[in-house]
């Protein structure tokens, strides 16, 4: 099943080497993975001028940088499109998805009719879908924001589902027994309890979201970033094209983010469970 | 309710669960099938829009050979991303696990590149590569390595701290404890990794060759919708799921055959 998330799996490595001093070693998580970053951009840059790389294949840092500060008003504008469809795509993907792994928690017909076909249809590879979605809405944003809520549903739907299954029963027996409605024990019992599975879900759905508006561009679109890199692209102005993908980068690691947040603050909210 | 009817399903005999569980599930896709025919025929959909089920079978049957000239392609450029990826993907992770300082230098940053929408790279892979397959294998790559690689590596630090307890005060070299104690305590994740792999490999199969449009399914796919033949894209995405299917079911069979070979003893589910 890939319920797993790309994000999700972030767990924290031990550390076990004491072998800076203490104020050193609490940064070191941090600065380590930023200075490998750093050599690394530093390594293509020199890399690239000492071997003379055509700008067309590969062209060094420096000139990403200079073309992103160049075009960074078209880049704006672009990514507004991207980030509009994406946003749209996933709240939509949210909603439904939460909304159908309710009903499918809720009846068990439901679920054993439902389940495996959504668990196959996460299987398959639904981007072959991506042309079909121009030919039925058009070549406007709403084919890409259905096309990108249409694949990022399935991660929400199933990983949601597998949340509200694994509530515990003595915590939904208690509450049950204190008479509380089947509404009360959803908001009480069930909800808070699934919610680190939604979440799981909402943070593939988030990434989902965006790859599918970028497919969604890269085959029908007259704006957005995903437009910007094809038509760069095809112009073979390379660096044009690695200006978009870092403001891609940017974005897609924002929404992210949001979801992130959203996590930390409804958790507080629910007092962590 | 639900808690109530869930003890009683857990009493249901075995065979009733079993024609419940399968039953049920190919009952609702034979019945969605039916009602899309159904609705084509009745409303008069223009086949453009969507091509009845027995549309679609026609295009099948009677353009098999070209079809399954051009699911060949596509299934070696799948499998062999696939092999390269979770091969690459494992070893990399293997090597992330062996040194805290290469680990705390690469791990985040490969996480970060998890985050990222990697699919916008493939038009770059055109430029370094030409329009052949071989850029759809690399498109395939570079996406499904980052899965296998973070898992896979989650995996290999996720052994109990009491067993390499015991493997070190038994005197167990490192290769040792890595092959009785690491690995084996991956392997859920490994596969975890993998299975995620294989979805991620097809999506960069279709979607490289949607823009180099050469030959394959994805190829077949951006022709046929733009000559405006829906039927033949439902035929093609009839067999792109077939070849999906059959790689999720190998590794889903590896997994099975490796867990047997671990005697059983392996966690499971490690990772949710």
């Amino acid at each position: 099943m890939s319920v797993e998330s790309p994000g999700a799996t972030t767990v924290a490595l031990p550390a076990d080497a004491p072998i800076l001093g203490p104020s050193l070693r609490r940064l070191r998580p941090i600065v380590l993975p930023l200075a490998t970053a750093a050599g690394m951009l530093l390594f293509w840059q020199f890399a690239a001028a000492l071997l003379r790389v055509p700008a067309v294949v590969l062209p060094t840092p420096a000139e990403i940088g200079s073309e992103l500060w160049q075009e960074l008003p078209a880049l704006i504008g672009n990514a507004v499109p991207t980030t509009r469809d994406t946003l749209a795509a996933f709240f939509a993907a949210t909603v439904l998805g939460v909304g159908l792994a309710v009903a499918i928690s809720y009846s068990p017909l439901l679920r054993d009719t439902l389940y495996p076909n959504l668990v196959l249809l996460q299987l398959v590879p639904k981007v072959a879908l991506a042309p079909l979605f121009v030919i039925w809405l058009g070549i406007g944003s709403s084919s890409r924001v259905a096309f990108a809520g249409f694949v990022s549903f399935f991660p929400v739907v199933i990983a949601a589902a597998v949340g509200f299954a694994g509530s515990e029963p003595a915590a939904l027996r208690l509450c049950r027994s204190l008479t509380g409605s089947d509404w009360r024990c959803f908001v009480l019992v069930r909800f808070p309890f699934a919610l680190p599975a939604i979440f799981s879900g909402m943070k593939v759905a988030m990434t989902m979201a965006v790859i599918g508006v970028v497919i969604g561009e890269f085959i029908s679109s007259q704006a957005g970033l995903g437009f910007y890199i094809l038509n760069a692209g095809a112009r073979l102005n390379t660096a044009e094209v690695f200006a978009a993908l870092v403001v891609l980068c940017a974005l897609g690691v924002a929404l992210y983010g949001l979801v992130a947040l959203t996590e930390r603050v409804v958790r507080r909210v629910y007092g962590r469970h | 309710m639900a808690l109530l009817e869930e003890s009683f399903k857990k009493r249901a005999p075995v065979s009733g669960r079993f024609g419940r569980s399968v039953l049920l599930p190919v009952g609702l896709a034979i019945l969605v099938i039916v009602a899309w025919q159904v609705l084509c025929e009745r409303m008069r959909i223009p086949p453009i829009l969507l091509p009845s089920p027995s549309a679609v079978w026609r295009v099948l049957q009677s353009n098999y050979v070209i079809l399954l000239g051009e699911a060949v392609p596509t299934a070696a450029e799948s499998v062999l991303s696939f092999v390269i990826a979770s091969a690459l993907g494992v070893a990399l992770a293997v090597s992330l696990t062996f040194s805290v300082w290469v680990r705390e230098a690469l791990f985040p940053n490969i996480v970060m590149f998890q985050l990222i929408p990697k699919i916008a790279l493939a038009p770059l892979f055109i430029v370094w590569l030409g329009v052949g397959e071989k850029t759809s294998t690399v498109v395939a790559v570079f996406i499904a390595l980052f899965p296998v690689v973070v898992s896979s590596a989650t995996g290999l630090v996720s052994a109990k701290p009491e067993t390499l307890q015991l493997c070190r005060s038994l005197a167990a070299s490192e290769w040792q404890v890595f092959r009785m104690v690491r690995f084996p305590y991956a392997m859920p994740f490994i596969f975890a990794g993998m299975k995620v792999g294989v979805t991620m490999v097809m999506i960069g199969v279709v979607v490289g060759e949607f823009i180099t449009v050469q030959k394959g399914l994805g190829y077949i796919i951006m022709f046929a919708a733009g000559a405006g033949e829906t039927a033949t894209v439902l035929a093609a995405i009839v067999l792109l799921c077939v070849i999906g299917l059959a790689l999720y079911g190998v590794v889903e069979l590896a997994e099975r055959a490796v867990r047997h070979w671990y005697g059983g003893q392996m966690p499971v589910g490690g990772v949710i």
